[in-house]
């Protein structure tokens, strides 16, 4: 008898596909990243080596983090169809505003006569940060208290920033995707001109390259006790926050819901009695909002400077509000599926850098191969199984007896 | 051509039709989540006949006629055309095959042209045509129809009749050799209706063959020559329209339940002195910039059902939808009195009166009544009125438990999401929930669109209840002249974007509103 095959769309969807098809990606895309490496003189032995070592590395747990975080701020906006694109710009706004908080009124750096030096080694809350300049930093506020104001002042100027570009869509129906990448590059160049003007420091290093006086010691976020990893607690209390509050909000609050449906059908949202502009602006606001915290983390817990970006293209972010926007998608949007998402990216990432270092010691490939390349390979090659697999999957395939005589 | 002769020459069965099957479809089967749509469903169209397929809702005919069209693809059983068996995967081969579909509401394209919609079609699915050509048909059909078409004017300006008859030809000149009519001419005026019955019969004359889904059954006994009625997806039998009586078919569709079903008019509610709603010369303005509402006044009283009558796209549609405050006004003012201080809705918008207990039901209930990709638990909370802030879902599933028992809503759970409903169950979410929300004031454009007989008048039931019982004031806009004549205090004949006429529910006769909407 004849066979014949027919294509027809699912009804409902693929049951486990949220878990199935992300980890089907995730091996295909390595798999037809290795065979490409491969060809250019990596073998297999040490990718694969380096990609499992990389999964459990120490090192990834703060890009595990941070991606879980922006992730979730996202999120926030995705869901309801508003694209934000400027967790760039908001993560670089939260970094001006902790820069300044903890440069310049949680402590401050003062010029004192070399000779009075000593006095200020010795000094608890004062710290030495240019000996030849005689430049000391000393903190006016109780720790605790400036890393929460630091936190929480980034997540305000973030939302600002963020809902500039939510009231252009809603009110003037200006393209948020265009407004939130543009306003990303005028971030990084305010900045600049900050950093290199009205808020560069005294120190020698600060006069010299054009940026802030560090952040003095006591006011750093403290890292995480494990060994190998940079992440701070504020970090992970963050990630917890951000992801179980924006969980409940999806899941528990009109909001939330509303959000939901503002993605899926603003019309009917709009005939409710739901004013979907002001919806539209929130759901900026609130993705800012998370995605600001995020520069404080980044200052307090890892740069603890502003400095100028020479080059535009590797600003202090490393990028992760584009790389977020992965993540999100990774997760098809689903709040729950953000940390794992979260977790492939940063093992992606993780897996570049250290296959570089690697590649490093062995003849003839150092420097033929950056880290950053392998890391988009790797991160491209995933991503673009994902999109094919999550479009064949809303398909499926059929065989019936009796084809057309 | 006469009243008379019209009517003999298109109410009556084709004495020429064959028994030769143009399309048959074999114990198609369709499961849904939680449900079988179609349970071994099987029947046929012949060559040269008007079949109408009918049911009640949730019987499963658009998902039969979705399967027909390659909409869906059936889990189980076959489907032949003219005896070979064929696979429908998608609309583009439906066409192909030569079936074609006119729905409800129009697919044409607005900003285009009449020849040039169908010329885009022709292009679409490989066929060519000159244009002149196709001008020339749709100038002919016009002048036969007598329902007048110029196929260089653009879509947008036509009425709902023309454009439904621009689809009709559409499919004619793309060759169909089956015409399937979903609800697709339901809620044209009496006259009109006769002139497309009279074209189906003439298409039908000569070789094509038509189905028409309608929830009008005297109307199919009268224009078909087979009626197929579903039941809970099965086939409960095919009779010869010739020989059978509108009784027997309704009891075939409902069962039991056919003894509900009544047109005489509800009886009339007891109005208050107090005006709810106070619409004061009106002008606003429609999709295309032009004035679709042309200063019109009404009041609607406390306790009272006030219908407006017309033709679809005659300024109803834009006055309901100012008159709620999804649409601005140019000119005049819309007060809607809640408490004891009036609204302004043009300045305050549709959140406010919406927030305070004012139901709507909307047109196009698909687009502006529910969330397709929500659950129907999640398109209670939706609303203001029912959630704001923290969402008590344990609330909100007794809520909607009690809708769907109140409704006999047919689904699997109060967590299935509304896309998986039958249009029918969809609208009765709808229904349900904006009257369970209307504390005040219900604004509504044909209510019951999608309902079969029996859940129509139940709707038009509880409306005039809520009237009777709680004052409920009612501005309620509908294509159906039965509905609007059923459950109306104050019929309203709107036409040309103005209201030509008000009568009292007493003194209105069906005739003369008939003349009034299409003069």
């Amino acid at each position: 008898m004849k066979m014949k095959l027919i294509v027809t769309r699912r009804v409902k969807p693929l049951r486990y596909g949220g878990v199935v098809i992300p980890l089907l990606s995730l091996i295909i895309g390595v798999v037809i990243s290795q065979l490409i490496l491969w060809a250019v003189g990596v073998p297999p032995e040490l990718f694969y080596g380096t990609m499992a070592g990389s999964f459990i590395a120490p090192e990834m747990l703060r890009p595990f983090v941070l991606l879980t975080i922006l992730g979730a701020a996202l999120l926030v906006a995705f869901i309801g169809a508003v694209w934000n694109i400027g967790a760039e710009g908001q993560i670089i706004w939260g970094m001006i505003v902790a820069a300044y908080i903890g440069v310049f009124v949680a402590a401050h750096s003062i010029k004192v006569p070399l000779s009075e030096l000593p006095k200020y080694e010795s000094m608890p809350g004062a710290q030495v940060l240019d000996a030849t300049y005689g430049v000391v930093s000393v903190v006016l506020w109780n720790p605790v208290l400036a890393g929460l104001v630091m936190i929480l002042a980034a997540a305000a100027v973030g939302a600002v920033w963020a809902a500039i570009s939510g009231a252009l869509r809603a009110y003037l129906e200006i393209d948020e995707v265009a407004s939130t990448l543009i306003m990303n590059y005028i971030a990084y160049y305010s900045l600049n001109q900050l950093a290199t003007g009205p808020m560069r420091g005294l120190s020698v290093q600060a006069a010299q390259f054009g940026r802030t006086d560090a952040l003095n010691d006591a006011l750093r976020f403290p890292r995480l006790p494990i060994p190998g990893t940079t992440v701070t607690t504020v970090e992970v209390i963050l990630a917890v926050i951000a992801f179980v509050g924006v969980w409940f909000m999806l899941k528990y609050t009109s909001f939330g819901l509303r959000l939901k449906i503002l993605g899926s059908n603003p019309n009917a949202l709009k005939a409710a009695g739901v004013d979907t502009r002001k919806y539209i602006t929130l759901a900026l606001t609130l993705s800012g909002l998370i995605a600001g915290t995020v520069g404080a983390a980044l200052f307090a817990g890892d740069y603890f400077f502003l400095g100028k970006i020479d080059n535009i293209v590797s600003p202090p972010t490393q990028n992760m509000g584009y790389t977020a926007i992965l993540v999100a998608w990774l997760a098809m949007l689903d709040i729950r599926a953000i940390p794992i998402s979260a977790y492939i990216i940063a093992g992606l990432m993780q897996s570049g850098a250290t296959l570089q270092a690697n590649l490093g010691t062995m003849a003839g490939l150092s420097g033929m191969i950056s880290g950053a390349a392998i890391t988009y390979t790797l991160i491209g090659f995933v991503l673009l199984t994902f999109s094919v697999l999550r479009v064949l999957t809303e398909y499926r395939i059929r065989f019936v007896r009796g084809g057309p005589k | 051509m006469s009243e008379a002769q019209t009517k003999t020459s298109v109410f009556t069965q084709n004495p020429n039709s064959s028994n030769e099957v143009v399309l048959e479809a074999k114990n198609i089967v369709k499961r849904f989540p939680g449900v079988v749509a179609l349970d071994h469903v099987s029947f046929n169209v012949r060559k040269g006949e008007i079949l109408a397929l009918l049911g009640e809702n949730g019987a499963g005919k658009s998902t039969l006629v979705k399967i027909l069209y390659g909409v869906y693809v059936p889990d189980e059983g076959e489907i032949a055309v003219e005896g070979r068996r064929v696979f429908i995967t998608s609309p583009l081969e439906a066409i192909k095959l030569g079936i074609s579909m006119v729905s409800q509401v129009p697919q044409i394209i607005g900003s285009l042209t009449v020849a040039e919609n169908i010329i885009l079609g022709l292009s679409k699915y490989g066929m060519i045509s000159k244009i002149s050509r196709v001008k020339e048909f749709i100038r002919e059909e016009s002048k036969r129809t007598g329902i007048e078409v110029d196929p260089d004017i653009e879509v947008w300006k036509l009425s709902y009749t023309q454009k439904q008859l621009v689809e009709l030809l559409r499919s004619v000149i793309l060759g169909a050799k089956v015409i399937m009519l979903d609800e697709a001419i339901t809620f044209l005026p009496i006259q009109e209706k006769r002139r497309f019955y009279e074209f189906l019969r003439r298409f039908v004359g000569q070789g094509g063959s038509a189905i028409l889904i309608t929830h009008k059954i005297p109307e199919a006994l009268e224009a078909a020559d087979r009626i197929t009625v579903l039941r809970r997806g099965k086939v409960v039998g095919t009779v010869d329209a010739k020989k059978t009586t509108l009784d027997q078919v309704r009891k075939m569709m409902f069962g039991e339940r056919s003894s509900e079903i009544t047109y005489e008019r509800l009886p009339p509610s007891k109005p208050t002195e107090e005006v709810v709603v106070d619409v004061e010369d009106l002008w606003v303005l429609g999709a295309h910039g032009e004035y679709a509402v042309k200063g019109v006044t009404l009041e609607v009283r406390a306790g009272e059902v006030y219908g407006i009558a017309g033709v679809a796209g005659n300024g109803q549609l834009e006055l309901i939808q100012s008159v709620i405050g999804l649409r601005k006004p140019v000119k005049g003012s819309v007060r809607v009195k809640l408490n004891s201080k009036p609204i302004d809705v043009s300045k305050v918008g549709i959140g406010k009166i919406r927030s305070i207990g004012v139901g709507y039901i909307p047109d196009e209930p698909l687009k502006f009544g529910v969330s397709m990709e929500n659950n129907i638990e999640e398109n209670l909370a939706m609303l203001p009125s029912i959630t704001n802030g923290i969402i008590r879902w344990g609330r909100i599933k007794k809520l909607a438990e009690s809708l769907i028992k109140d409704f006999d809503i047919k689904t699997p759970s109060s967590k299935t999401k509304v896309k998986l409903l039958s249009g029918g169950n969809l609208m009765k979410v709808l229904v349900s929930r904006e009257l369970m929300v209307s504390k005040k004031l219900l604004v509504a454009y044909n209510p019951t669109r999608a309902l079969d007989e029996v859940t129509a008048i139940m709707v038009r039931k509880r409306i005039k209840e809520k009237a009777l019982n709680e004052k409920l004031a009612v501005l309620m806009a509908s294509e159906d002249l039965d509905e609007v004549l059923q459950v109306s205090d104050k019929i309203a004949v709107m036409n040309s974007g103005k209201i030509v006429r008000v009568f009292n529910a007493q003194e209105a006769k069906r005739e003369e509103i008939e003349k009034l909407m299409v003069m």
